[in-house]
């Protein structure tokens, strides 16, 4: 898929006065505004849940640097995500420690489960699956990052549970 | 300055110098990819290392200053390895494709392959797939064969200013890209071709034409814009295959109207054999024919004379010569943008080198769109402003240049004597005023803001004023530039060969124009005027085409329709349909000549071309109709005459033909000490100003001849008329059509908006409908 795109025709969007004033906080830490474009891409990410090319536009403006150096940055990183995930992002590592205990016969019974490939998301818009490189737990091998959360030791019983979880909480509405 | 030892010979290099150009210095040959001499150092291709004394591992030499007493060796059993290496890296994802190659011949991978690589590659695995790029009209791709040295990259930043390219992705997944769909929205963009060390960027329109070893190359000069680039005109027999950037010129780059210009010399529009119209058909035939017309239309008659400033010095001279052999009662005139005939204070040309304008301490552009006019000047103030440099712009439009001098002021064109006005306030309040500045303030009562700009940036100690052509064509202009020049006296800038005054020429040979016809010059304008009252039995119009150039199309078309016209030209175009005798000259690839560009620097093409068809050097043309029209002595029949001829108008010429000035002379601008002209006081008849816009796809015979550049011009275009959306709200209209008043009549044309112009002025661009409102300077606007 080509990346190129019509910058004229994007939908403008923009940070609220709260985030506004922790960009200028970041920015405040560093020499140079456009030194704070990482942690600004990771509370835009927060806040906007992905990263497309408008919102990678308005942190392009509001840093005063180039839109191509913030997708160079975005695309740099796993962890930036230019398209937009399941409310639950489910982050299966496949390195060694992880693969040697499981990790990859995990992913396919996940995948299975959810009946999607790596990569994509349900139907509903509640789960995507990526596969990750290490996430730093080896001893707990293998591990499931579900959003912000480490899970350790993950068996397919476990993730069954997990994803059961997650589903009566959407059904019970309570988020 | 550093000592070092280089391979165990001593060399003496600036501090800070890389290795690397420490070794280009001296001629020590390392291999190099990302390295690019105009460009920052990125060092990630390694294809640099060299071993120096005492360290550990190789260093990356485009990277690593030298130092004192450094003891560096570029060619070791350690670094042939390494180098080996090097390129097997980045020959992992390579397709080895060259025999389908363009670069192929003519590439850094091919040759340091053949030089430092491996016979054999171990990579078995499978290769990535790349998706191609699109990139606009003049660059197509092959990413596949990128090998990611970012050069193309940092051009886009530091070069063209635009950033639209960059490294996304890493490790394996590495790639090029480029932001926005279809283009690069660069008027430099051709240098990619060059700048791409492999064949990832290759030149669009010339891409699986030929081979690099099938072409012969020609030395020679650009003539699309005052600048006079150095270039190469690639050809394969007769038939030119593309222009390059000489490599051994003034410049590092040459923009796209220069480079893809080419394509007119292959175009219908092309001259190239004599014609008579016969019947209202216009017919071939030989060249007696022809010039027994001519002779018919101007032997012994009232003629006016309008020709293009960028024939060679040696074809100019021969239009003199022909004036003055025998038609010393015609009316000659080449300026097609200029209304104001009264002498400049100072004339066309830069009293600077581009080089000293980029270092200078404060330049101040005063009314040009320099991007559009000279972009390699611009490219170079763009550096320089990079660098963290000053740099003023006051004008009507300073938009699209690709930087933010931070400088800025919008005025319109009747605001220039306010504007100068003030900046005379500014240097009497600190004890420089003059007064000759007294007689010149008393008759502007108005003072505008911008003019401390220009007054702020005149008392830094070297000063570079480049004056467009907002100044230039305005009615008033020698009244603004002799403005202009008591400043700069009163500043401190007294006059010297270098002394900042810098008027930009509308074409080439601005300094050989003021020399040569000086005297005789009338302007374009007047000219016309004549034609139209019936005072002149023909034109003679000698590669100039004043319909589609120039702020007189409204007249030319009217004086064409009634008086028989001789062209003379390398380009028929639009002025063909009035013709009644057509004479083919050579075009500026098929001529020995000299030519001087804007810096007063002389460039000597002496390998032409052959013509394609009976076209001649205009010389050649000029003297031929010279004998046709009865002079008893054909003034000059060599090349060598001719020269002598044109040093009688410029004694400083015999010693350029001899030889005996160096590459480094320039040839002074003309200057008038006398011309004080002060203003008129004369408001513009209507409410908004007209300012006529340039486009380098658009502007020019030639560039009107390449479809190339007519293509690139429609991706690039604006609305023909623009306004600041302000100006169309205080006037309670929206953008759409609307009534346009001037002196001369209503027409009712599409108005767009942008908000980077100043308020109260109309952009025209010099085409279509609003293409004669460039011939007016005011006009009123209301609704359908
Ligand atoms: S496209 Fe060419 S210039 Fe650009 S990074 Fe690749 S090899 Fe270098
Ligand atoms: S800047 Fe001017 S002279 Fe140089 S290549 Fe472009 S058009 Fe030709
Ligand atoms: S030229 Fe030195 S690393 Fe590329």
């Amino acid at each position: 898929m080509s990346m190129q795109v019509d910058t004229t025709q994007m939908e403008k969007v923009s940070f609220n006065a709260e985030q506004l004033e922790e960009i200028r906080e970041l920015v405040a830490r560093y020499p140079h505004p456009r030194s704070a474009l990482l942690p600004v891409l990771h509370l835009a990410q927060q806040h906007f849940g992905y990263l497309p090319m408008n919102v990678q536009q308005l942190v392009a403006d509001t840093l005063d640097v180039n839109l191509m150096q913030v997708r160079e940055v975005v695309t740099f990183y796993t962890m930036f995500r230019e398209q937009p995930t399941g409310k639950y992002l489910l982050e299966v590592c496949t390195n060694a420690g992880c693969m040697l205990n499981g990790a990859c016969e995990l992913l396919e019974h996940m995948c299975r489960t959810l009946g999607i490939r790596v990569g994509e998301t349900t139907p509903d818009g509640l789960f995507t699956v990526t596969e990750v490189e290490c996430a730093g737990a080896c001893g707990g091998a293998p591990v499931v990052q579900v959003n912000n959360v480490y899970h350790e030791k993950v068996t397919a019983e476990h993730m069954d549970q997990l994803i059961a979880d997650a589903r009566a909480q959407e059904d019970g509405g309570v988020a | 300055m550093t000592t070092l030892y280089i391979d165990d010979k001593e060399v003496t290099v600036p501090a800070n110098t890389s290795i690397l150009e420490a070794c280009r210095m001296h001629g020590v040959d390392v291999p190099y990819f990302c390295y690019h001499p105009e460009l920052k150092v990125a060092a990630n291709c390694r294809m640099c290392l060299v071993e120096v004394e005492g360290w550990p591992k190789p260093a990356a030499s485009c990277c690593t200053p030298v130092a004192e007493d450094m003891r560096v060796r570029t060619q070791t059993e350690t670094l042939k390895k390494d180098r080996k290496m090097v390129m097997e890296y980045l020959l992992i994802h390579h397709p080895l494709d060259c025999p389908v190659c363009d670069q192929g011949g003519d590439c850094k991978l091919q040759d340091y392959s053949v030089e430092h690589g491996a016979s054999q590659g171990r990579y078995v695995e499978p290769k990535r797939r790349t998706e191609d790029k699109n990139l606009g009209p003049f660059i197509t791709t092959c990413m596949t064969r990128c090998i990611h040295c970012t050069r193309c990259v940092r051009f886009a930043e530091e070069v063209a200013g635009t950033g639209d390219m960059g490294v996304l992705n890493r490790g394996d997944h590495m790639r090029i890209d480029s932001i926005v769909e279809d283009t690069l929205r660069s008027e430099l963009a051709g240098n990619l071709a060059e700048l791409c060390p492999v064949g990832a960027l290759l030149d669009k329109p010339s891409n699986d034409v030929s081979r690099p070893w099938e072409l012969e190359r020609h030395h020679s000069t650009c003539i699309q814009c005052p600048h006079g680039c150095d270039v190469i005109i690639e050809s394969r027999g007769d038939e030119v295959i593309r222009i390059k950037h000489d490599p051994e010129g003034a410049e590092a780059w040459i923009c796209d109207r220069g480079r893809y210009v080419y394509d007119a010399f292959r175009s219908d529009d092309r001259l190239l054999v004599p014609a008579v119209r016969k019947q209202g058909e216009l017919l071939a035939c030989d060249w007696n024919e022809a010039l027994t017309r001519a002779r018919e239309l101007l032997k012994d008659k009232k003629v006016g004379i309008i020709f293009s400033p960028s024939w060679s010095l040696e074809g100019l001279t021969s239009i003199r010569l022909l004036h003055d052999a025998v038609m010393n009662e015609a009316k000659v005139a080449f300026d097609l943008h200029r209304r104001d005939m009264r002498p400049f204070a100072f004339e066309e040309g830069l009293s600077m080198s581009t080089a000293e304008i980029e270092a200078a301490d404060e330049v101040v552009i005063l009314g040009s769109d320099l991007r559009q006019r000279l972009p390699i000047l611009m490219q170079r103030l763009r550096r320089r402003v990079a660098n963290g440099k000053a740099l003023t712009r006051i004008g009507a439009m300073n938009y699209r240049t690709n930087t933010s001098p931070g400088k800025d002021a919008l005025i319109r064109p009747r605001d220039w004597p306010a504007v100068i006005a003030r900046a005379m306030e500014q240097l009497k309040d600190v004890g420089k005023g003059s007064p000759a500045m007294e007689a010149w303030l008393e008759r502007v009562p108005a003072r505008h803001e911008a003019g401390k700009l220009l007054a702020d940036a005149l008392m830094a100690e070297r000063c570079a004023v480049l004056v467009g052509e907002e100044i230039r064509a305005h009615e008033d202009a020698a009244a603004l530039i002799h403005g202009i020049d008591l400043l700069m006296r009163s500043a401190g800038h007294g006059e010297a060969g270098d002394d900042g005054r810098n008027l930009i020429p509308e074409g080439m040979n601005a300094q050989v124009l003021s020399a040569v016809f000086g005297d005789i010059r009338t302007g374009v304008g007047e000219l016309l005027q004549a034609a139209e009252a019936g005072e002149l039995d023909a034109l003679m119009l000698v590669g100039s085409d004043p319909l589609g150039d120039g702020l007189f199309s409204m007249q030319a078309r009217r004086v064409l329709r009634q008086v028989p016209l001789v062209q003379v030209g390398a380009i028929g175009g639009q002025i063909a349909e009035f013709a009644d005798v057509q004479l083919p000259a050579a075009a500026y690839s098929e001529i020995e000549g000299t030519f001087v560009n804007m810096e007063g620097r002389v460039r000597i093409a002496d390998k032409p071309l052959r013509s394609i068809g009976e076209e001649r050097p205009l010389w050649k043309v000029m003297m031929r109709l010279t004998q046709e029209l009865g002079a008893d002595d054909v003034p000059a029949v060599s090349l060598d005459e001719l020269r002598q001829k044109a040093a009688v108008f410029m004694p400083e010429l015999a010693d350029v033909f001899a030889g005996k000035k160096g590459a480094e002379w320039r040839m002074p601008t003309a200057r008038n000490r006398n011309a004080r002209c002060l203003p008129s006081g004369v408001e513009p008849a209507m409410a908004l100003d007209i300012v006529s816009r340039f486009s380098m796809y658009r502007e020019g015979a030639w560039a009107r001849a390449s479809g190339l550049l007519r293509e690139a011009g429609q991706l690039f275009a604006l609305p023909d008329v623009l306004v600041h959306p302000h100006t169309l709200r205080q006037l309670g209209l929206e953008e759409g059509e609307c009534v346009i008043r001037t002196a001369s009549g209503e027409i009712t044309h599409h108005v767009g908006t942008r908000e980077d112009v100043a308020e109260g002025v109309l952009f025209v661009a010099k085409r279509g409908g609003a293409g004669d409102l460039s011939t007016e300077t005011s006009a009123s606007l209301r609704g359908v």
